[in-house]
């Protein structure tokens, strides 16, 4: 019998909120996150929103240590676990970070400033610039790294990159730890910090983000997604303690379709929520906290593949995005996503999809539109679907 | 994690290094001093036309991680139901092709200095549309998964080392709680992308001796099999304490850690080969007693003679182990690497057969 993950310990650093109990009011609120990007020139760029953390950081370390260290310490504080530190592993979803332009331009220089670059001239000249590429803001293993060394965990330390899909891997392989014995306590999220220059960029040319600056998920005037930031975390473990809440099933698959479009007919998603509900045996789903990026072909595919797997408990479900309200994490999105499930199970709080005002035939669904809906709820279902084909679900249930 | 019975089988594995894409013969040219110098890999043009689309939007290891995948399965003869094959692979930090950053910086350039905002309206269209995502790390995976039509259970790791081992460990896990009955496990990376390099530079790895190199492979495991290559039979990342602020530990903290990690994975099994995949001196240094304190009358050192390929090296690690049970007859060999990531990953393999 495979050992049950209860969830001990929640924490959040948003655009709306400087921890979880925040930015979950400002949810239930619908309120929105998207905003003008201040922090650098935009002029030109296909989309000049997005939704920044706005609070004060540690501006020594790197964007996503920084925001990953704020809600893993509140998410540690409230768990209150004990455990031996080989017991206790981290699993964190996360992307590299960036080189700053600076360091990209000075390395270009370097090998010849033209506009193919000369690797024979890249030699010991380029080597000297060596101090402008710090590890830390490049390498995505270091903010495990940086999370265990500050709770004292030397258990598995792993970083998950899967793109969008990576929190909600994460806690895809915290809960396999626990199951499988490898260790007792886990602290298992995801961050993102892309709101820089380069992801804009990158995104930009996919014509990716939202022409008209706004994140409405499974709306009829949708066209695509905007980029935020934030990172959440949760401590999950062997021991109930006083959870009211435990991980009861999880899956993953992949596409194996596009780089960047979703499986038209949605097969791979599909196959991912019924892997998850069949690995939590009997619950009822109450909710779903959607992927929706409010692009028009990830939500049209997503809300497809929720109707399919559902099927006639449909009704009794509310469906709610959080991206409307604090855009698309990348690395952190499933994991934001799992708290959001999480409130609905433990809280009975249904949180709404924010900017939906006119929900797309295309993407019908039992959406919880404006306000928060709140109602009892045994078990609810997350996804996260990311660039690349990879598809991860999760089912949080109340704890029998 | 220790495996019930036997282990799980593996079935076939493909390897990408100086000489060449191949699924045997790493063993023989290793003992007896015949393969190539670490270097950048002249590696096979695509063939087949969706390999010639694909191939544009990816990164030099993306390409490496689909040969090795391609030439995995094909050994393995997985031709029937690959939607229901798992994929995870250790990826590095994947790197956009230099030449497409300096396409967009060259765009972006006004009045000798570099403009945010003539980026935004020159600088985009200056590049591939799909530039940003040669640096996503899980493509590494996906390119390969997409080409060959694996959509089982997945993930990608983050490696400079154990990461790799830990996509193995997950591997071993998805067959074992019955995810999924086979898997592709692996790593492909690269040492010698110009910002990687910059990187190993400024934390002074390359001072220290490692040596960066480039290269990928697979292995395809099952959860039966009549006469397989080799068995998993253990694998396990041990985390090691290090000084708050370094990535690495110091060598003596290494050797000392090296060995109880050995003989945690071993529980107490006789080990007749070592393969050791150390990053450079220091580490190399720390494991040098390792074979002696397990009596082990063979010791190899991967890094040594293929290079650090990062999260590549453990997976070619295992590779060179399994060809050298068969080579020499050996029962039973354990692989420990030490990354630069700082932590040991241990895998006990053993030789297959009938």
């Amino acid at each position: 019998m495979k050992r049950r993950v209860f969830v001990r310990g929640r924490g959040a650093i948003t655009p709306l909120g400087e921890t979880w109990p925040a930015s979950r009011d400002a949810l239930a609120e619908g309120r929105s996150a998207v905003g003008p990007v201040r922090h650098f020139d935009v002029e030109g760029y296909p989309s000049q929103v997005a939704a920044t953390v706005p609070f004060p950081l540690d501006e020594a370390e790197d964007r996503r240590l920084a925001l990953a260290r704020r809600a893993a310490d509140e998410a540690w504080a409230e768990a209150q676990v004990s455990a031996a530190p080989s017991r206790i592993g981290v699993f964190v979803g996360a992307e590299s970070g960036r080189a700053t332009y600076g360091t990209i331009f000075a390395l270009s220089r370097a090998a010849g400033g033209g506009a193919r670059f000369d690797h024979a001239r890249f030699g010991e000249d380029a080597r000297a610039l060596a101090t402008a590429v710090h590890a830390a803001a490049v390498s995505p293993a270091a903010v495990a790294s940086a999370l265990a060394a500050r709770i004292g965990a030397e258990g598995p330390v792993e970083t998950i990159s899967l793109a969008c899909a990576s929190g909600a891997a994460a806690i895809v392989s915290a809960t396999q730890a626990i199951r499988l014995g490898l260790c007792d306590v886990a602290l298992a999220g995801g961050v993102g910090a892309d709101v820089d220059p380069f992801m804009l960029v990158g995104f930009g040319l996919l014509g990716a983000l939202s022409a008209r600056g706004v994140s409405c998920p499974f709306d009829v005037r949708r066209d695509g997604f905007v980029v935020g930031e934030g990172a959440a975390f949760v401590v999950l473990a062997a021991e109930r303690g006083e959870a009211r809440a435990e991980v009861a099933g999880a899956a993953r698959t992949l596409d194996a379709f596009h780089l960047t479009a979703p499986d038209q007919a949605g097969d791979g998603a599909e196959r991912a929520m019924r892997g998850a509900l069949d690995d939590a045996g009997r619950v009822e789903v109450g909710y779903v906290q959607a992927h929706g990026t409010s692009t028009q072909l990830n939500d049209a595919v997503e809300a497809a593949a929720i109707r399919r797997t559902l099927g006639d408990a449909l009704p009794n479900v509310h469906v709610g995005a959080v991206k409307g309200a604090v855009g698309h994490w990348v690395a952190g999105a499933g994991a934001i996503g799992f708290l959001c499930a999480l409130e609905a199970v433990e809280e009975g709080i249904c949180l709404p999809t924010a900017g939906l005002t006119e929900p797309d035939p295309a993407c019908a669904l039992p959406h919880v539109v404006g306000a928060a809906k709140r109602k009892p709820v045994e078990a609810a279902l997350v996804n996260a679907f990311a660039f690349g084909g990879a598809n991860t679900s999760l089912v949080v249930s109340r704890c029998a | 994690m220790r495996l019930d019975g036997k282990g799980l089988p593996v079935i076939a594995v493909s390897t990408l290094t100086a000489a060449g894409l191949a699924g045997r013969g790493l063993a023989q040219r290793v003992l007896e001093g015949g393969h190539p110098r670490p270097s950048e890999l002249a590696a096979p043009a695509p063939s087949r036309p969706e390999d010639i689309r694909q191939k544009k939007l990816m990164s030099r290891a993306a390409w490496f991680s689909a040969l090795v995948m391609r030439g995995a399965l094909e050994e393995a003869r997985w031709n029937e139901a690959r939607a229901e094959i798992g994929a995870f692979f250790g990826v590095g930090a994947s790197g956009a092709e230099m030449d497409e950053v300096a396409r967009l910086i060259v765009a972006s350039m006004e009045d000798g200095q570099f403009s945010l905002a003539r980026c935004g309206r020159e600088g985009l269209d200056a590049c591939n549309p799909l530039f940003a995502f040669q640096i996503m790390n899980n493509f590494t995976l996906c390119h390969g998964a997409i080409l060959e039509g694996l959509a089982g259970p997945n993930a990608a790791f983050f490696s400079r080392g154990t990461g790799t081992v830990t996509a193995l460990e997950e591997a071993c896990a998805a067959i074992t709680s019955g995810a999924c009955e086979r898997a592709l496990v692996g790593g492909a990376d690269t040492a010698l992308h110009p910002i990687t390099m910059a990187e190993l530079e400024r934390e002074g790895f390359l001072r220290q001796g490692l040596t960066p190199a480039e290269g990928a492979a697979a292995l395809a495991i099952t959860s039966t099999a009549e006469a397989p290559l080799g068995y998993v039979e253990a694998v396990r990342v041990f985390p090691v304490e290090r000084p708050r602020g370094t990535l690495v530990p110091r060598t003596g903290v290494l050797r000392d850690a090296a060995v109880p990690a050995a003989l945690d994975a071993l529980e107490d099994q006789p080990c007749d080969v070592v393969v050791l995949a150390p990053w450079g001196t220091p580490a190399r240094e720390a494991l040098l007693d390792l074979p002696q304190v397990l009596e082990a009358e063979i010791s190899v050192d991967t890094s040594l003679t293929l290079g650090e390929s990062l999260a590549a090296t453990p997976a070619l690690a295992w590779a060179l182990t399994l060809d050298l049970l068969a080579h020499l007859n050996k029962p039973r060999a354990l692989v420990l690497s030490a990354g630069p990531d700082g932590d040991l990953g241990v895998v006990v393999l053993a030789k297959g057969g009938a």
